[in-house]
């Protein structure tokens, strides 16, 4: 996040960024890791993600991925599915070779900061911080550090190994945590000031469940949703019922019904209901957690009001309801209206109340000097998250009342940021939080050239697997499939950009572009990042070299030829072979880049490039000069090319351009093949490497 | 009389004239000279000397042209503006005329690329129609192309042009016709017509135009030695065309027939443009062939050729 | 536009035969657009030089650099460290660009890397036509904007010639016939009155035949003030 003053001029278009980015409260670079998955970089793509992220683990399982929501795949079929690929490569990453970037080298510093709650707010301001070089200590109530990640999530959506690993990697950051501590219990804000600390984040969350002020809430079996989750997290005895009907149409709600749904594993002997205000179409909970609750057997009922809790000898025995038609006012206020005479009865012998939740204030005392808002949340400058008491300052659901989990760690991620300006003694009115500018939509002229892409689908615990445990639904990608679903991403803003200088407005870039992007405008060419899908063709074209790709530049793969044969077997009597292969239909089947090298001999090594488009004349030129025996080009037929034909009618006049070349200065220019493999053969790279080395064996080898 | 020559004679005396060509030697040779003159004498009023055609070096034309003089034929010097500034093409007409040639015949030239020297630098300083209106300058107004006057006598020639009425455009050949006998011509010789119904067109235009009492029209006729050279000149030559009948006709024939019945199509095409109305005479193109003409003249009844 | 292709690979050898460091220099202007001297071209040329040049036992050296237009003293003025370390310069723009250099840099040889063709137009991606042959008498107005002097094989003023067949030219069925295009267009514009006319010879002065020939615009010189003062 960046926080300069005065706030940065942001170019239009040039400087903004993807959408699944923006959309990210962390601004993750997804598109670069995603790009990093595309290209069998598995290790590079974790790395990215977790950058700004210490809690990635978690994320790749809970996040609610805001990303997808924006990704401007959406306007052409379905998004790319960011979440899945996420939770690839965190579940791939080898933790032996570390959580997350290596601390920076920053001066230690000696102001102590506590941070109360262990949640996803408080996890990242401590984490921020201690890499900021303070010493930061964390204070959790409960004996476990998480918030409610560990006792709000159930163990089926988020398993309770996977926050450890997150946590672990906050500790060894260097944060220290103090679990049991209740602040207000056994340690007041004051105190805590007394003991030193020069700046306090207060993330305690919203762990309070809202009650309803209707009959029968003293009922036996009437339960508030948070407490009930909580119980159930924390292995505590749940009494539940047989029939158990959740009020609310909330993601917390949807949490407590799929949870009733296996407590006590009793299977179809138990039915799950839930009751919500909200019509089908509105309810606020995730659609896909809808669904799968639904699968599950849930019975929904929406547009229902309670209207009071039914009872016989103190123990609950239904829940009387009323329609409800509206849930805001024309004004946009939760105000509901009732139907009357519309009261009807479901029977239930279990009430679980998830309406929302509050966080318990309860801590806060007159002479700490922090405000609250009438909404019952602590008072904060929205920009620095500075409450009113000096040195105090907030973030997570304390302030924001329920949200995302990536939101809270966003809040948190601020409040570090204004902790650290407090504590360098900066004036915070004058410290600002510049949101990064979103690329547009992309035109519907460009969409109509995109190719639809058929969206990977995740693997799913079978249904009749999953009722009556806490095995977590979602399998995971394989590698192959997570390079198919990377591949449909559309790389927004990481394609083309002009070096107006070098450009000699020649038009190129204009007439090979599939996709009728650049223009020229003020005498050069202008790309307009909106619109680019990243093909590369114009940038290998330019005869002046003034276009690069923002994204694995010409030059990278200038540099990954000359790595290639920095590893080159010397003296290998088999003639040395360099493959360039489009990383869209090189590959097929459950295979990638990575297992196709590891099937191929040590003298035939392999690049991977996003569209054959992408190479130039002088790369194909660079790998004979450095020696390689045989080159060969993998790519589509035309009117397979993701990007048109036009993409690969292109390599085939640089393959014929080079072959001149190489006859010219001797070589041959037989050492050179073009490979335009049909999709029903995709995966033959090491049968073509093969054919490749017979062919050159004859010719000899490349005498430079 | 605008130079007095044989062919200007017949022409104002309004017979149908018929002119001969002579291609000169790759050589120094004289021999091969007269014999070629051998086959002409006496069967046409003139013999064209072509100029390096299709831009083969070739024995000069003005020399030839002086050795047929001498051999007691009339010739036809061919010039092009292919290999002359208008200098030097001023200057070889002066010396033509001193020498006593009285026909000319201007012409742009074949490109170099056709010839044996391809790599050549072309001229092309002058275009057919500006050659035309500088020889038409230096006889009618006895000035040089630069505005200067002729002191002394003046090249006077009977100045002939070239027309093509089977190349394209179709509709502009007419008008490029008159504007040549505009720019000085006096006598047209054509491309050689196989096709005489599209001739017959194309003279009906010329007519309409009345460019026909500006200068004679000789059509071109030429004989087909053999069915190979009937489908060469029908696929191969630019700018001629030849009906696909005559080609099938030619086929049909066995091939030790086949020269006398290409010499028959000949003689047939010249019966026929004989009577199309504007046309003042024949141009026989037998290159190559030249012991064909007298046939050719007799049979198409062309003969005795008339003393003026 | 100047338009130029690269010079076979073994001329070109054999021009940088003697010389062990060579600077390759590109041009950003003309022949970058017709992709044979800009930076691209420069690149891929030091690559096939150096693999050549090694095949052949050679221990050259190939230095890249390319200017925005090698025509003028100031741009190349940037590269004058390159130039100075050089042992000669293998020029990629067009025969200004190698003669500006070689006055600029009296005491360093450069070399002509291209062959400049001609004055045209990209007609389409990789195909360059000529246009204009610079005569310094433009006869445009007279022939329907389509030039007789540059696009007639026989450069004729009162085209077309007999050689015209089915709107190509007699030289080469590749090339269209100057004059049917000529004609077409004026017939178009109904202005096939500018054909009847006998143009006549042309004044070559202006062009080439001429000697080489020289644009002086006073008001524009820098020294202009000066001399009208002193």
């Amino acid at each position: 996040m960046k926080h300069d003053e005065p706030p940065p001029v942001i170019s239009p278009a040039e400087e903004a960024s993807p959408p699944c980015q923006v959309a990210c409260p962390l601004h993750t670079d997804v598109r670069g890791y995603v790009a990093a998955i595309a290209r069998g970089d598995f290790e590079e793509g974790y790395a990215i993600a977790r950058e700004p992220n210490p809690l990635i683990y978690v994320c790749s399982h809970v996040c609610a991925h805001p990303c997808e929501e924006e990704c401007r795949r959406n306007q052409v079929d379905e998004p790319v599915s960011i979440a899945a690929l996420k939770r690839f490569v965190a579940e791939r990453h080898d933790l032996s070779l570390g959580h997350g970037p290596s601390k920076p080298a920053v001066e230690p510093k000696n102001q102590r900061v506590a941070i109360i709650g262990a949640g996803p707010a408080g996890l990242t301001a401590a984490y921020d911080l201690a890499r900021m070089g303070y010493p930061v200590t964390i204070f959790e109530a409960l004996p476990e550090p998480g918030g409610m990640l560990r006792v709000g999530l159930p163990k089926y959506r988020l398993p309770r190994e996977i926050i450890d690993i997150d946590i672990k990697g906050i500790l060894e950051a260097g944060v220290e945590l103090k679990t049991n501590v209740r602040i207000g219990q056994d340690l007041t804000i004051s105190e805590l000031k007394a003991q030193g600390y020069e700046a306090i984040f207060i993330g305690i969350g919203a762990q309070q469940s809202r009650t309803l002020r209707i009959e029968g809430m003293d009922l036996d079996g009437v339960l508030l949703g948070v407490d009930f989750l909580r119980d159930v997290n924390q292995g505590k005895p749940v009494k539940l019922g047989k029939k158990v009907l959740v009020i609310g149409g909330g993601n917390v709600a949807v949490d407590v019904a799929r949870s009733a749904v296996r407590v006590g594993n009793l299977g179809d002997e138990r039915e799950v209901h839930m009751i919500c205000l909200e019509c089908r179409e509105e309810m606020p909970a995730h659609e896909w957690e809808i669904i799968e609750a639904q699968r599950e057997g849930i019975v929904l009922h929406p547009s229902l009001g309670p209207n009071r809790i039914l009872g016989r000898d103190g123990k609950v025995v239904g829940l009387e309801t009323i329609v409800c038609e509206s849930v805001f006012d024309s004004e946009g206020r939760f105000n509901p209206s009732f139907v009357c005479n519309t009261e009807s009865v479901i029977e239930g012998d279990t009430v679980i109340l998830a309406i929302g939740q509050a966080s318990d204030l309860s801590f806060i005392h007159p002479e700490d000097g922090i405000e609250l808002t009438p909404r019952r949340t602590i008072k904060v400058d929205p920009d620095t998250l500075a409450t009113t008491a000096p040195g105090i300052f907030a973030g997570g659901e304390v302030i924001s009342g329920p949200g995302s989990v990536v939101g809270s760690m966003a809040l948190g991620r601020r409040a570090a940021i204004s902790i650290d300006a407090y504590l360098r003694g900066e004036n915070l009115a004058k410290l600002r939080f510049a949101e990064p500018q979103k690329l547009g939509e992309l035109p519907q002229k460009t969409v109509e050239k995109i190719k639809p892409l058929i969206r990977e689908p995740m693997p799913l615990l079978p249904l009749e697997e999953r009722a009556f445990n806490y095995r977590e639904v979602e399998l995971g990608y394989t590698p192959a499939m997570a390079m198919r679903a990377a591949h449909r991403c559309l790389t927004c803003g990481g394609g083309a950009y002009v070096d107006t200088g070098k450009c000699a407005a020649c038009l190129t870039c204009v007439r090979v572009c599939p996709y009728d992007v650049p223009v020229i405008k003020d005498g050069a060419a202008f790309i307009d990042p909106t619109q680019c899908q990243a093909c590369g063709v114009c940038a290998s074209e330019c005869p002046a070299k003034a276009i690069t790709m923002k994204l694995y530049s010409e030059d990278q793969l200038y540099q990954e030829i000359e790595a290639l044969f920095a590893t080159a077997p010397a003296s290998n009597p088999e003639p040395f072979i360099v493959g360039f292969c489009c990383l869209y239909c090189a590959y097929a089947g459950d295979e990638w880049a990575e297992s196709v090298r590891a099937q191929l001999p040590p003298n035939v090594r392999t690049l991977d490039v996003f569209c054959t488009s992408r190479i130039d004349i002088q790369h194909l030129l660079r790998a004979f000069e450095l020696g390689a025996d045989g080159v060969f080009v993998a790519g589509c037929v035309g009117e397979e090319c993701r990007h048109t034909d036009k993409a690969v009618n292109r390599i085939q006049g640089k393959v014929q351009f080079v072959k001149e070349v190489l006859n010219q200065v001797g070589l041959g220019g037989d050492r050179l093949a073009l490979y335009n493999i049909p999709s029903a053969e995709w995966g033959t790279v090491p049968r073509i490497a093969q054919e490749m080395a017979e062919r050159v064996r004859t010719l000899g080898t490349n005498p430079l | 009389m605008k130079a007095g020559s044989n062919l200007e004679k017949v022409l104002t005396a309004g017979y149908f004239a018929a002119t001969g060509e002579l291609g000169p030697p790759q050589s120094a040779d004289t021999a091969v000279i007269e014999k070629k003159a051998g086959y002409l004498k006496g069967y046409v009023d003139a013999v064209n000397i072509t100029d390096c055609q299709t831009a083969v070096v070739r024995m000069s034309s003005m020399a030839v042209a002086v050795m047929l003089l001498r051999l007691g034929l009339e010739p036809t010097m061919q010039m092009t503006c292919r290999d002359r500034n208008r200098i030097a093409i001023q200057s070889d007409l002066l010396g033509a005329a001193a020498l006593g040639i009285k026909n000319l015949l201007c012409l742009t030239g074949d490109h170099q690329v056709f010839g044996n020297h391809p790599t050549a630098k072309n001229v092309f300083d002058l275009d057919s129609m500006q050659l035309l209106s500088m020889v038409k300058g230096l006889r009618d107004d006895r000035r040089f192309q630069c505005g200067d006057e002729v002191k002394g006598p003046e090249p006077r020639f009977f100045i002939g042009a070239a027309a093509n009425p089977f190349a394209d455009p179709f509709d502009f050949r007419p008008y490029r016709l008159a504007k040549k006998a505009k720019a000085g011509a006096d006598f047209i010789q054509t491309q050689i017509v196989f096709n005489v119904p599209k001739f017959r067109e194309y003279m009906k235009r010329v007519v309409d135009l009345g460019v026909h009492e500006q200068c004679y029209i000789l059509a071109g006729v030429a004989p087909i030695k053999s069915f190979g050279a009937a489908r060469y000149m029908a696929t191969k030559v630019p700018g001629m065309d030849v009906p696909d009948e005559i080609v099938q006709r030619m086929k049909a024939t066995p091939k030790e027939k086949q020269a006398e019945e290409g010499i028959k199509v000949c003689v047939e095409v010249i019966q026929q443009v004989r009577e199309i109305p504007g046309v003042a005479g024949v141009h026989i193109m037998a290159i190559e062939w030249e012991e064909s003409v007298a046939e050719i003249t007799a049979q198409a009844g062309l003969l005795p050729r008339p003393a003026v | 536009m100047i338009i130029a292709e690269q010079k076979p690979l073994d001329e070109i050898k054999s021009m940088i035969a003697d010389y062990q460091k060579v600077l390759i220099l590109g041009c950003g202007t003309c022949v970058t657009i017709c992709f044979a001297g800009g930076e691209k071209e420069v690149g891929a040329l030091a690559s096939a030089l150096r693999m050549a040049t090694r095949l052949d036992g050679q221990n050259k050296e190939f230095i890249e650099a390319t200017v925005q237009r090698q025509c003028e003293y100031e741009f190349n003025e940037e590269v004058a460290d390159l130039i100075e370390e050089a042992d000669v310069v293998l020029s990629l723009a067009c025969g200004i660009g190698v003669q500006t250099m070689n006055e600029q840099f009296p005491n360093k040889l450069t070399l002509p890397g291209l062959n400049t063709a001609f004055l045209g137009q990209p007609v389409e991606q990789g195909v360059w036509d000529e246009r204009c042959q610079a005569c310094g008498d433009c006869v445009l107005y007279l022939t329907g904007g389509i030039c007789p002097i540059a696009r007639c094989s026989k450069s004729l003023l009162n085209g077309p010639c007999g050689g015209s067949q089915n709107g190509k030219c007699e030289v080469n069925p590749e090339i269209d016939c100057a004059w049917q295009l000529i004609y077409d267009r004026l017939q178009a514009l109904d202005r096939l009155d500018l054909m009847m006319e006998v143009k006549p010879a042309k004044d070559w002065s202006t062009s080439r035949d001429g000697g080489p020939r020289k644009i002086v615009r006073e008001d524009l010189r820098l020294t202009f003030v000066e001399e009208k003062q002193s």
